[in-house]
């Protein structure tokens, strides 16, 4: 996680310096490279740090973060972008302070982990967060990522060992999204398919939550 | 029915079901993911979130564009029970039907995928007057059962559609099909179902459910009548004319009357098939209701009684008058009558429609009947993302105020879904108990929190007219635009 918030802040820096180096190309390819980062972090930053998330991340129709400044950089090809830089690279890195010092609990991550599952299945499947960058499809398979790592890390082996057979559904039916992730563009990509893979993986952690001493994970931020 | 997009089939409607022809070319095209992804050059220039808003599940269309199932009519047929007129109230099989009726899960591909059930022809058990699909229509409220497009195996290759019927009071009006080709109702919805739409064979006790659904569909009450099918004391001089004209002998064969087929001590049928010139052997029709269930004859090819009537005159040279004819109109529109033929959609009555589905689940869990259990989670799951589509998000441009009640709305209906799914997910792995838990949880917020945030946010929701058409204007002319 503190990994993947490096690398979003790293290309976020780099981004700043492309735009004073007036370096259309070289800007957007930063863009890119630090969305990477942060879209396997949102597991833990939607549900531990919803003011941050929405700073840096906050869509559709947003002016400000990652994508007000991708509808200048992509959309216009416009470097009038410095000021919304600057205040991406503060958050970034006020978060990078801040995951190496807030208190992980595993309701919190759960949370996070069930809220980024459905909004893979529900905002972001009818047309994309990065619509001018043309990344969208980058964005979920780097959510359906960090999901399963965090899945994978804090819950499979509890899962495992209170309700293999549960254990197996919620791999398989991450494995699912993947596999429907694996197209070439959005235009190829079954939205009902994407979407009820979505939900399903959602319901099966709902159900998992009290098998593994946790509450029923909530939707409260993710449908807003 | 869902608001399942699909490119080119329109599901709006107005509020008047009797201008239907007037507005049947106002097609409100939907589209899908799928096609603003072609458009996307031209959509970018709206709201981004605005253009994808529609299109709720991006399928595209298995239906020919242009198609008008008129699913968005805010003021639809009211649906009276006899169970529930009798003060009781509708049993679980009744429900059990209405659910299967309203579900394109018990259908064949196509009609699935494009979301049909009984209930798209039928609205709540009446007719649909505007419903058009091109190729299978030749005018608005008729369908061909035996086209191509539902069923190949059931393609006659003839055009020859034939008007949507009212279900009301069906229990009296046996044998069923225009030309009353069979018997049972039973049999019939199986036809329906398995010949016409190509569905699966139904199980037994769904086809079961579906016959106590129908049969439970009341006529509604028409004050005008009195007992035995004659005219009530405050009708007109003009109706009263008419009724001795409706039994009087025919001129040249004293054997026919009108009322001699349309009798009207028995909900103005007789039962039997008869050829009135019209190209073959139809069953005769009801006229209790009829003032709501034109178009008319087999075919649908008449839309006023004023057309009916000279076809009569002229088939069987009845010499009527012009006075004769407006008095036999007056009493056919005395007795077609019914009391509150419509009824606004609103929060309330799709909570009800949803909680009576619902309600199956009281009874499937602890019998441990999957198969309802599961045909119940899908219909209602479909319903109940219907339902959340009628309280526009915040990135449509059309609804303004009202956005924080909006989405408590919305998310609301989005947590019971997923409570709803996770009844599905744990009773398909045999655990009942369970199930009956989550049932609990369901049924807790249905009934609790969730109508205060829908009657809430309902002044800004797609039930509000004004909204309502807002709305569909704004997304014809965003679609207008993008075709240009």
């Amino acid at each position: 996680m503190i990994n993947d918030i490096d690398q979003a802040l790293a290309g976020a820096r780099e981004l700043r310096d492309r735009i004073v180096a007036h370096d259309i190309a070289g800007a957007q390819k930063a863009w890119i490279a630090a969305r990477v980062g942060w879209e396997r972090s949102e597991v833990f930053t939607s549900g531990f740090v919803p003011q941050l998330d929405d700073a840096i991340d906050a869509w559709p129709d947003a002016t400000k973060g990652f994508h007000g400044i991708e509808a200048k950089l992509f959309g216009a090809n416009s470097f009038d972008v410095q000021d919304q830089i600057g205040a991406l690279i503060q958050n970034l890195a006020n978060l990078d302070q801040q995951i190496r010092t807030i208190q992980l609990t595993a309701q919190g991550l759960l949370n996070g982990v069930t809220r980024l599952a459905y909004e893979v299945g529900d905002g972001k499947v009818d047309g994309g967060e990065s619509r001018f960058s043309g990344t969208s499809l980058d964005d979920m398979r780097n959510n359906v990522e960090g999901i399963e790592l965090a899945y994978r890390i804090v819950f499979a082996s509890t899962l495992e060992a209170s309700d293999p057979k549960l254990a197996g559904t919620v791999q398989g039916e991450i494995d699912r999204l993947k596999q429907l992730l694996t197209v070439e563009d959005l235009k190829q990509l079954d939205p009902d398919a994407l979407r009820k893979a979505s939900e399903d993986l959602v319901v099966t952690l709902q159900i998992a939550g009290p098998k593994i001493g946790l509450s029923t994970p909530t939707l409260e931020e993710a449908t807003k | 029915m869902n608001p399942r997009l699909r490119h080119g089939v329109s599901r709006r409607s107005d509020t008047s079901a009797k201008d239907s022809t007037k507005d049947a070319d106002i097609m409100i095209r939907r589209t899908c993911w799928t096609i603003c992804v072609a458009l996307a050059g031209l959509l970018l220039a709206l709201p981004l979130r605005y253009a994808a808003s529609f299109p709720v599940d991006g399928r595209e269309t298995v239906l020919p564009s242009g198609s008008e199932l008129n699913e968005e009519a805010l003021n639809v047929p009211r649906e009276q029970f006899h169970s529930e007129a009798a003060g009781g109230r509708k049993s679980y099989l009744i429900n059990l039907g209405d659910l299967a009726f309203s579900s394109s899960a018990i259908l064949g591909g196509v009609a699935r995928q494009a979301g049909i059930s009984c209930s798209t022809c039928h609205v709540n058990g009446a007719s649909n007057p505007k419903l058009f699909v091109p190729h299978l229509s030749t005018r608005p409220g008729n369908f061909d059962t035996t086209g191509h497009l539902f069923n190949p195996k059931a393609d006659n290759s003839v055009l020859d559609p034939v008007r949507v019927p009212s279900l009301r009071g069906a229990r009296y009006l046996a044998p069923y099909g225009n030309d009353g080709r069979t018997a049972s109702l039973r049999e019939f919805i199986h036809n329906v179902i398995v010949n016409e739409f190509a569905g699966p064979e139904p199980p037994p006790a769904i086809l079961d459910a579906m016959v106590t659904y129908i049969q439970d569909i009341d006529f509604l009450r028409d004050f005008a009548l009195g007992p035995g099918g004659r005219l009530a004391a405050q009708a007109s001089d003009a109706a009263r004319r008419g009724e001795v004209l409706f039994a009087k002998p025919f001129p040249h064969d004293p054997s026919l009357s009108c009322a001699g087929c349309h009798v009207p001590s028995g909900a103005f049928v007789d039962h039997v098939p008869h050829d009135v010139g019209s190209g073959g052997l139809f069953k005769t029709p009801t006229l209790l209701n009829a003032d709501f269930n034109g178009p008319y004859f087999h075919d649908g090819r008449y839309d006023s009684y004023d057309q009916v009537v000279a076809h009569f005159d002229r088939v069987f040279d009845l010499g009527l008058s012009a006075q004769d004819r407006n008095d036999l109109v007056a009493y056919l529109n005395a007795i077609g009558n019914a009391e509150r033929p419509y009824e606004y959609e609103g929060v309330a009555s799709k909570l009800k429609e949803i909680g009576d589905f619902a309600s199956v689940l009281d009874t499937a869990i602890p019998a441990h009947d999957s198969d309802v259990i599961s045909l119940t989670v899908n219909t209602v799951d479909l319903e109940l993302r219907e339902l959340t589509e009628q309280f526009p998000d915040h990135t449509d441009p059309s609804v303004t105020g009202g956005q924080q009640e909006r989405a408590r709305a919305r998310s609301a209906l989005k947590d019971l879904v997923l409570r709803l799914n996770r009844i599905g997910a744990v009773a398909s792995a045999g655990e009942f108990d369970e199930a009956a838990a989550e049932h609990r949880n369901f049924r807790n917020l249905s009934v609790g929190p969730l109508p205060v945030l829908l009657h809430a946010a309902q002044p800004w929701s797609l039930f509000n007219p004004t909204i309502h058409d807002a709305h569909y204007n704004a997304l014809q002319q965003m679609l207008q635009t993008a075709g240009k």
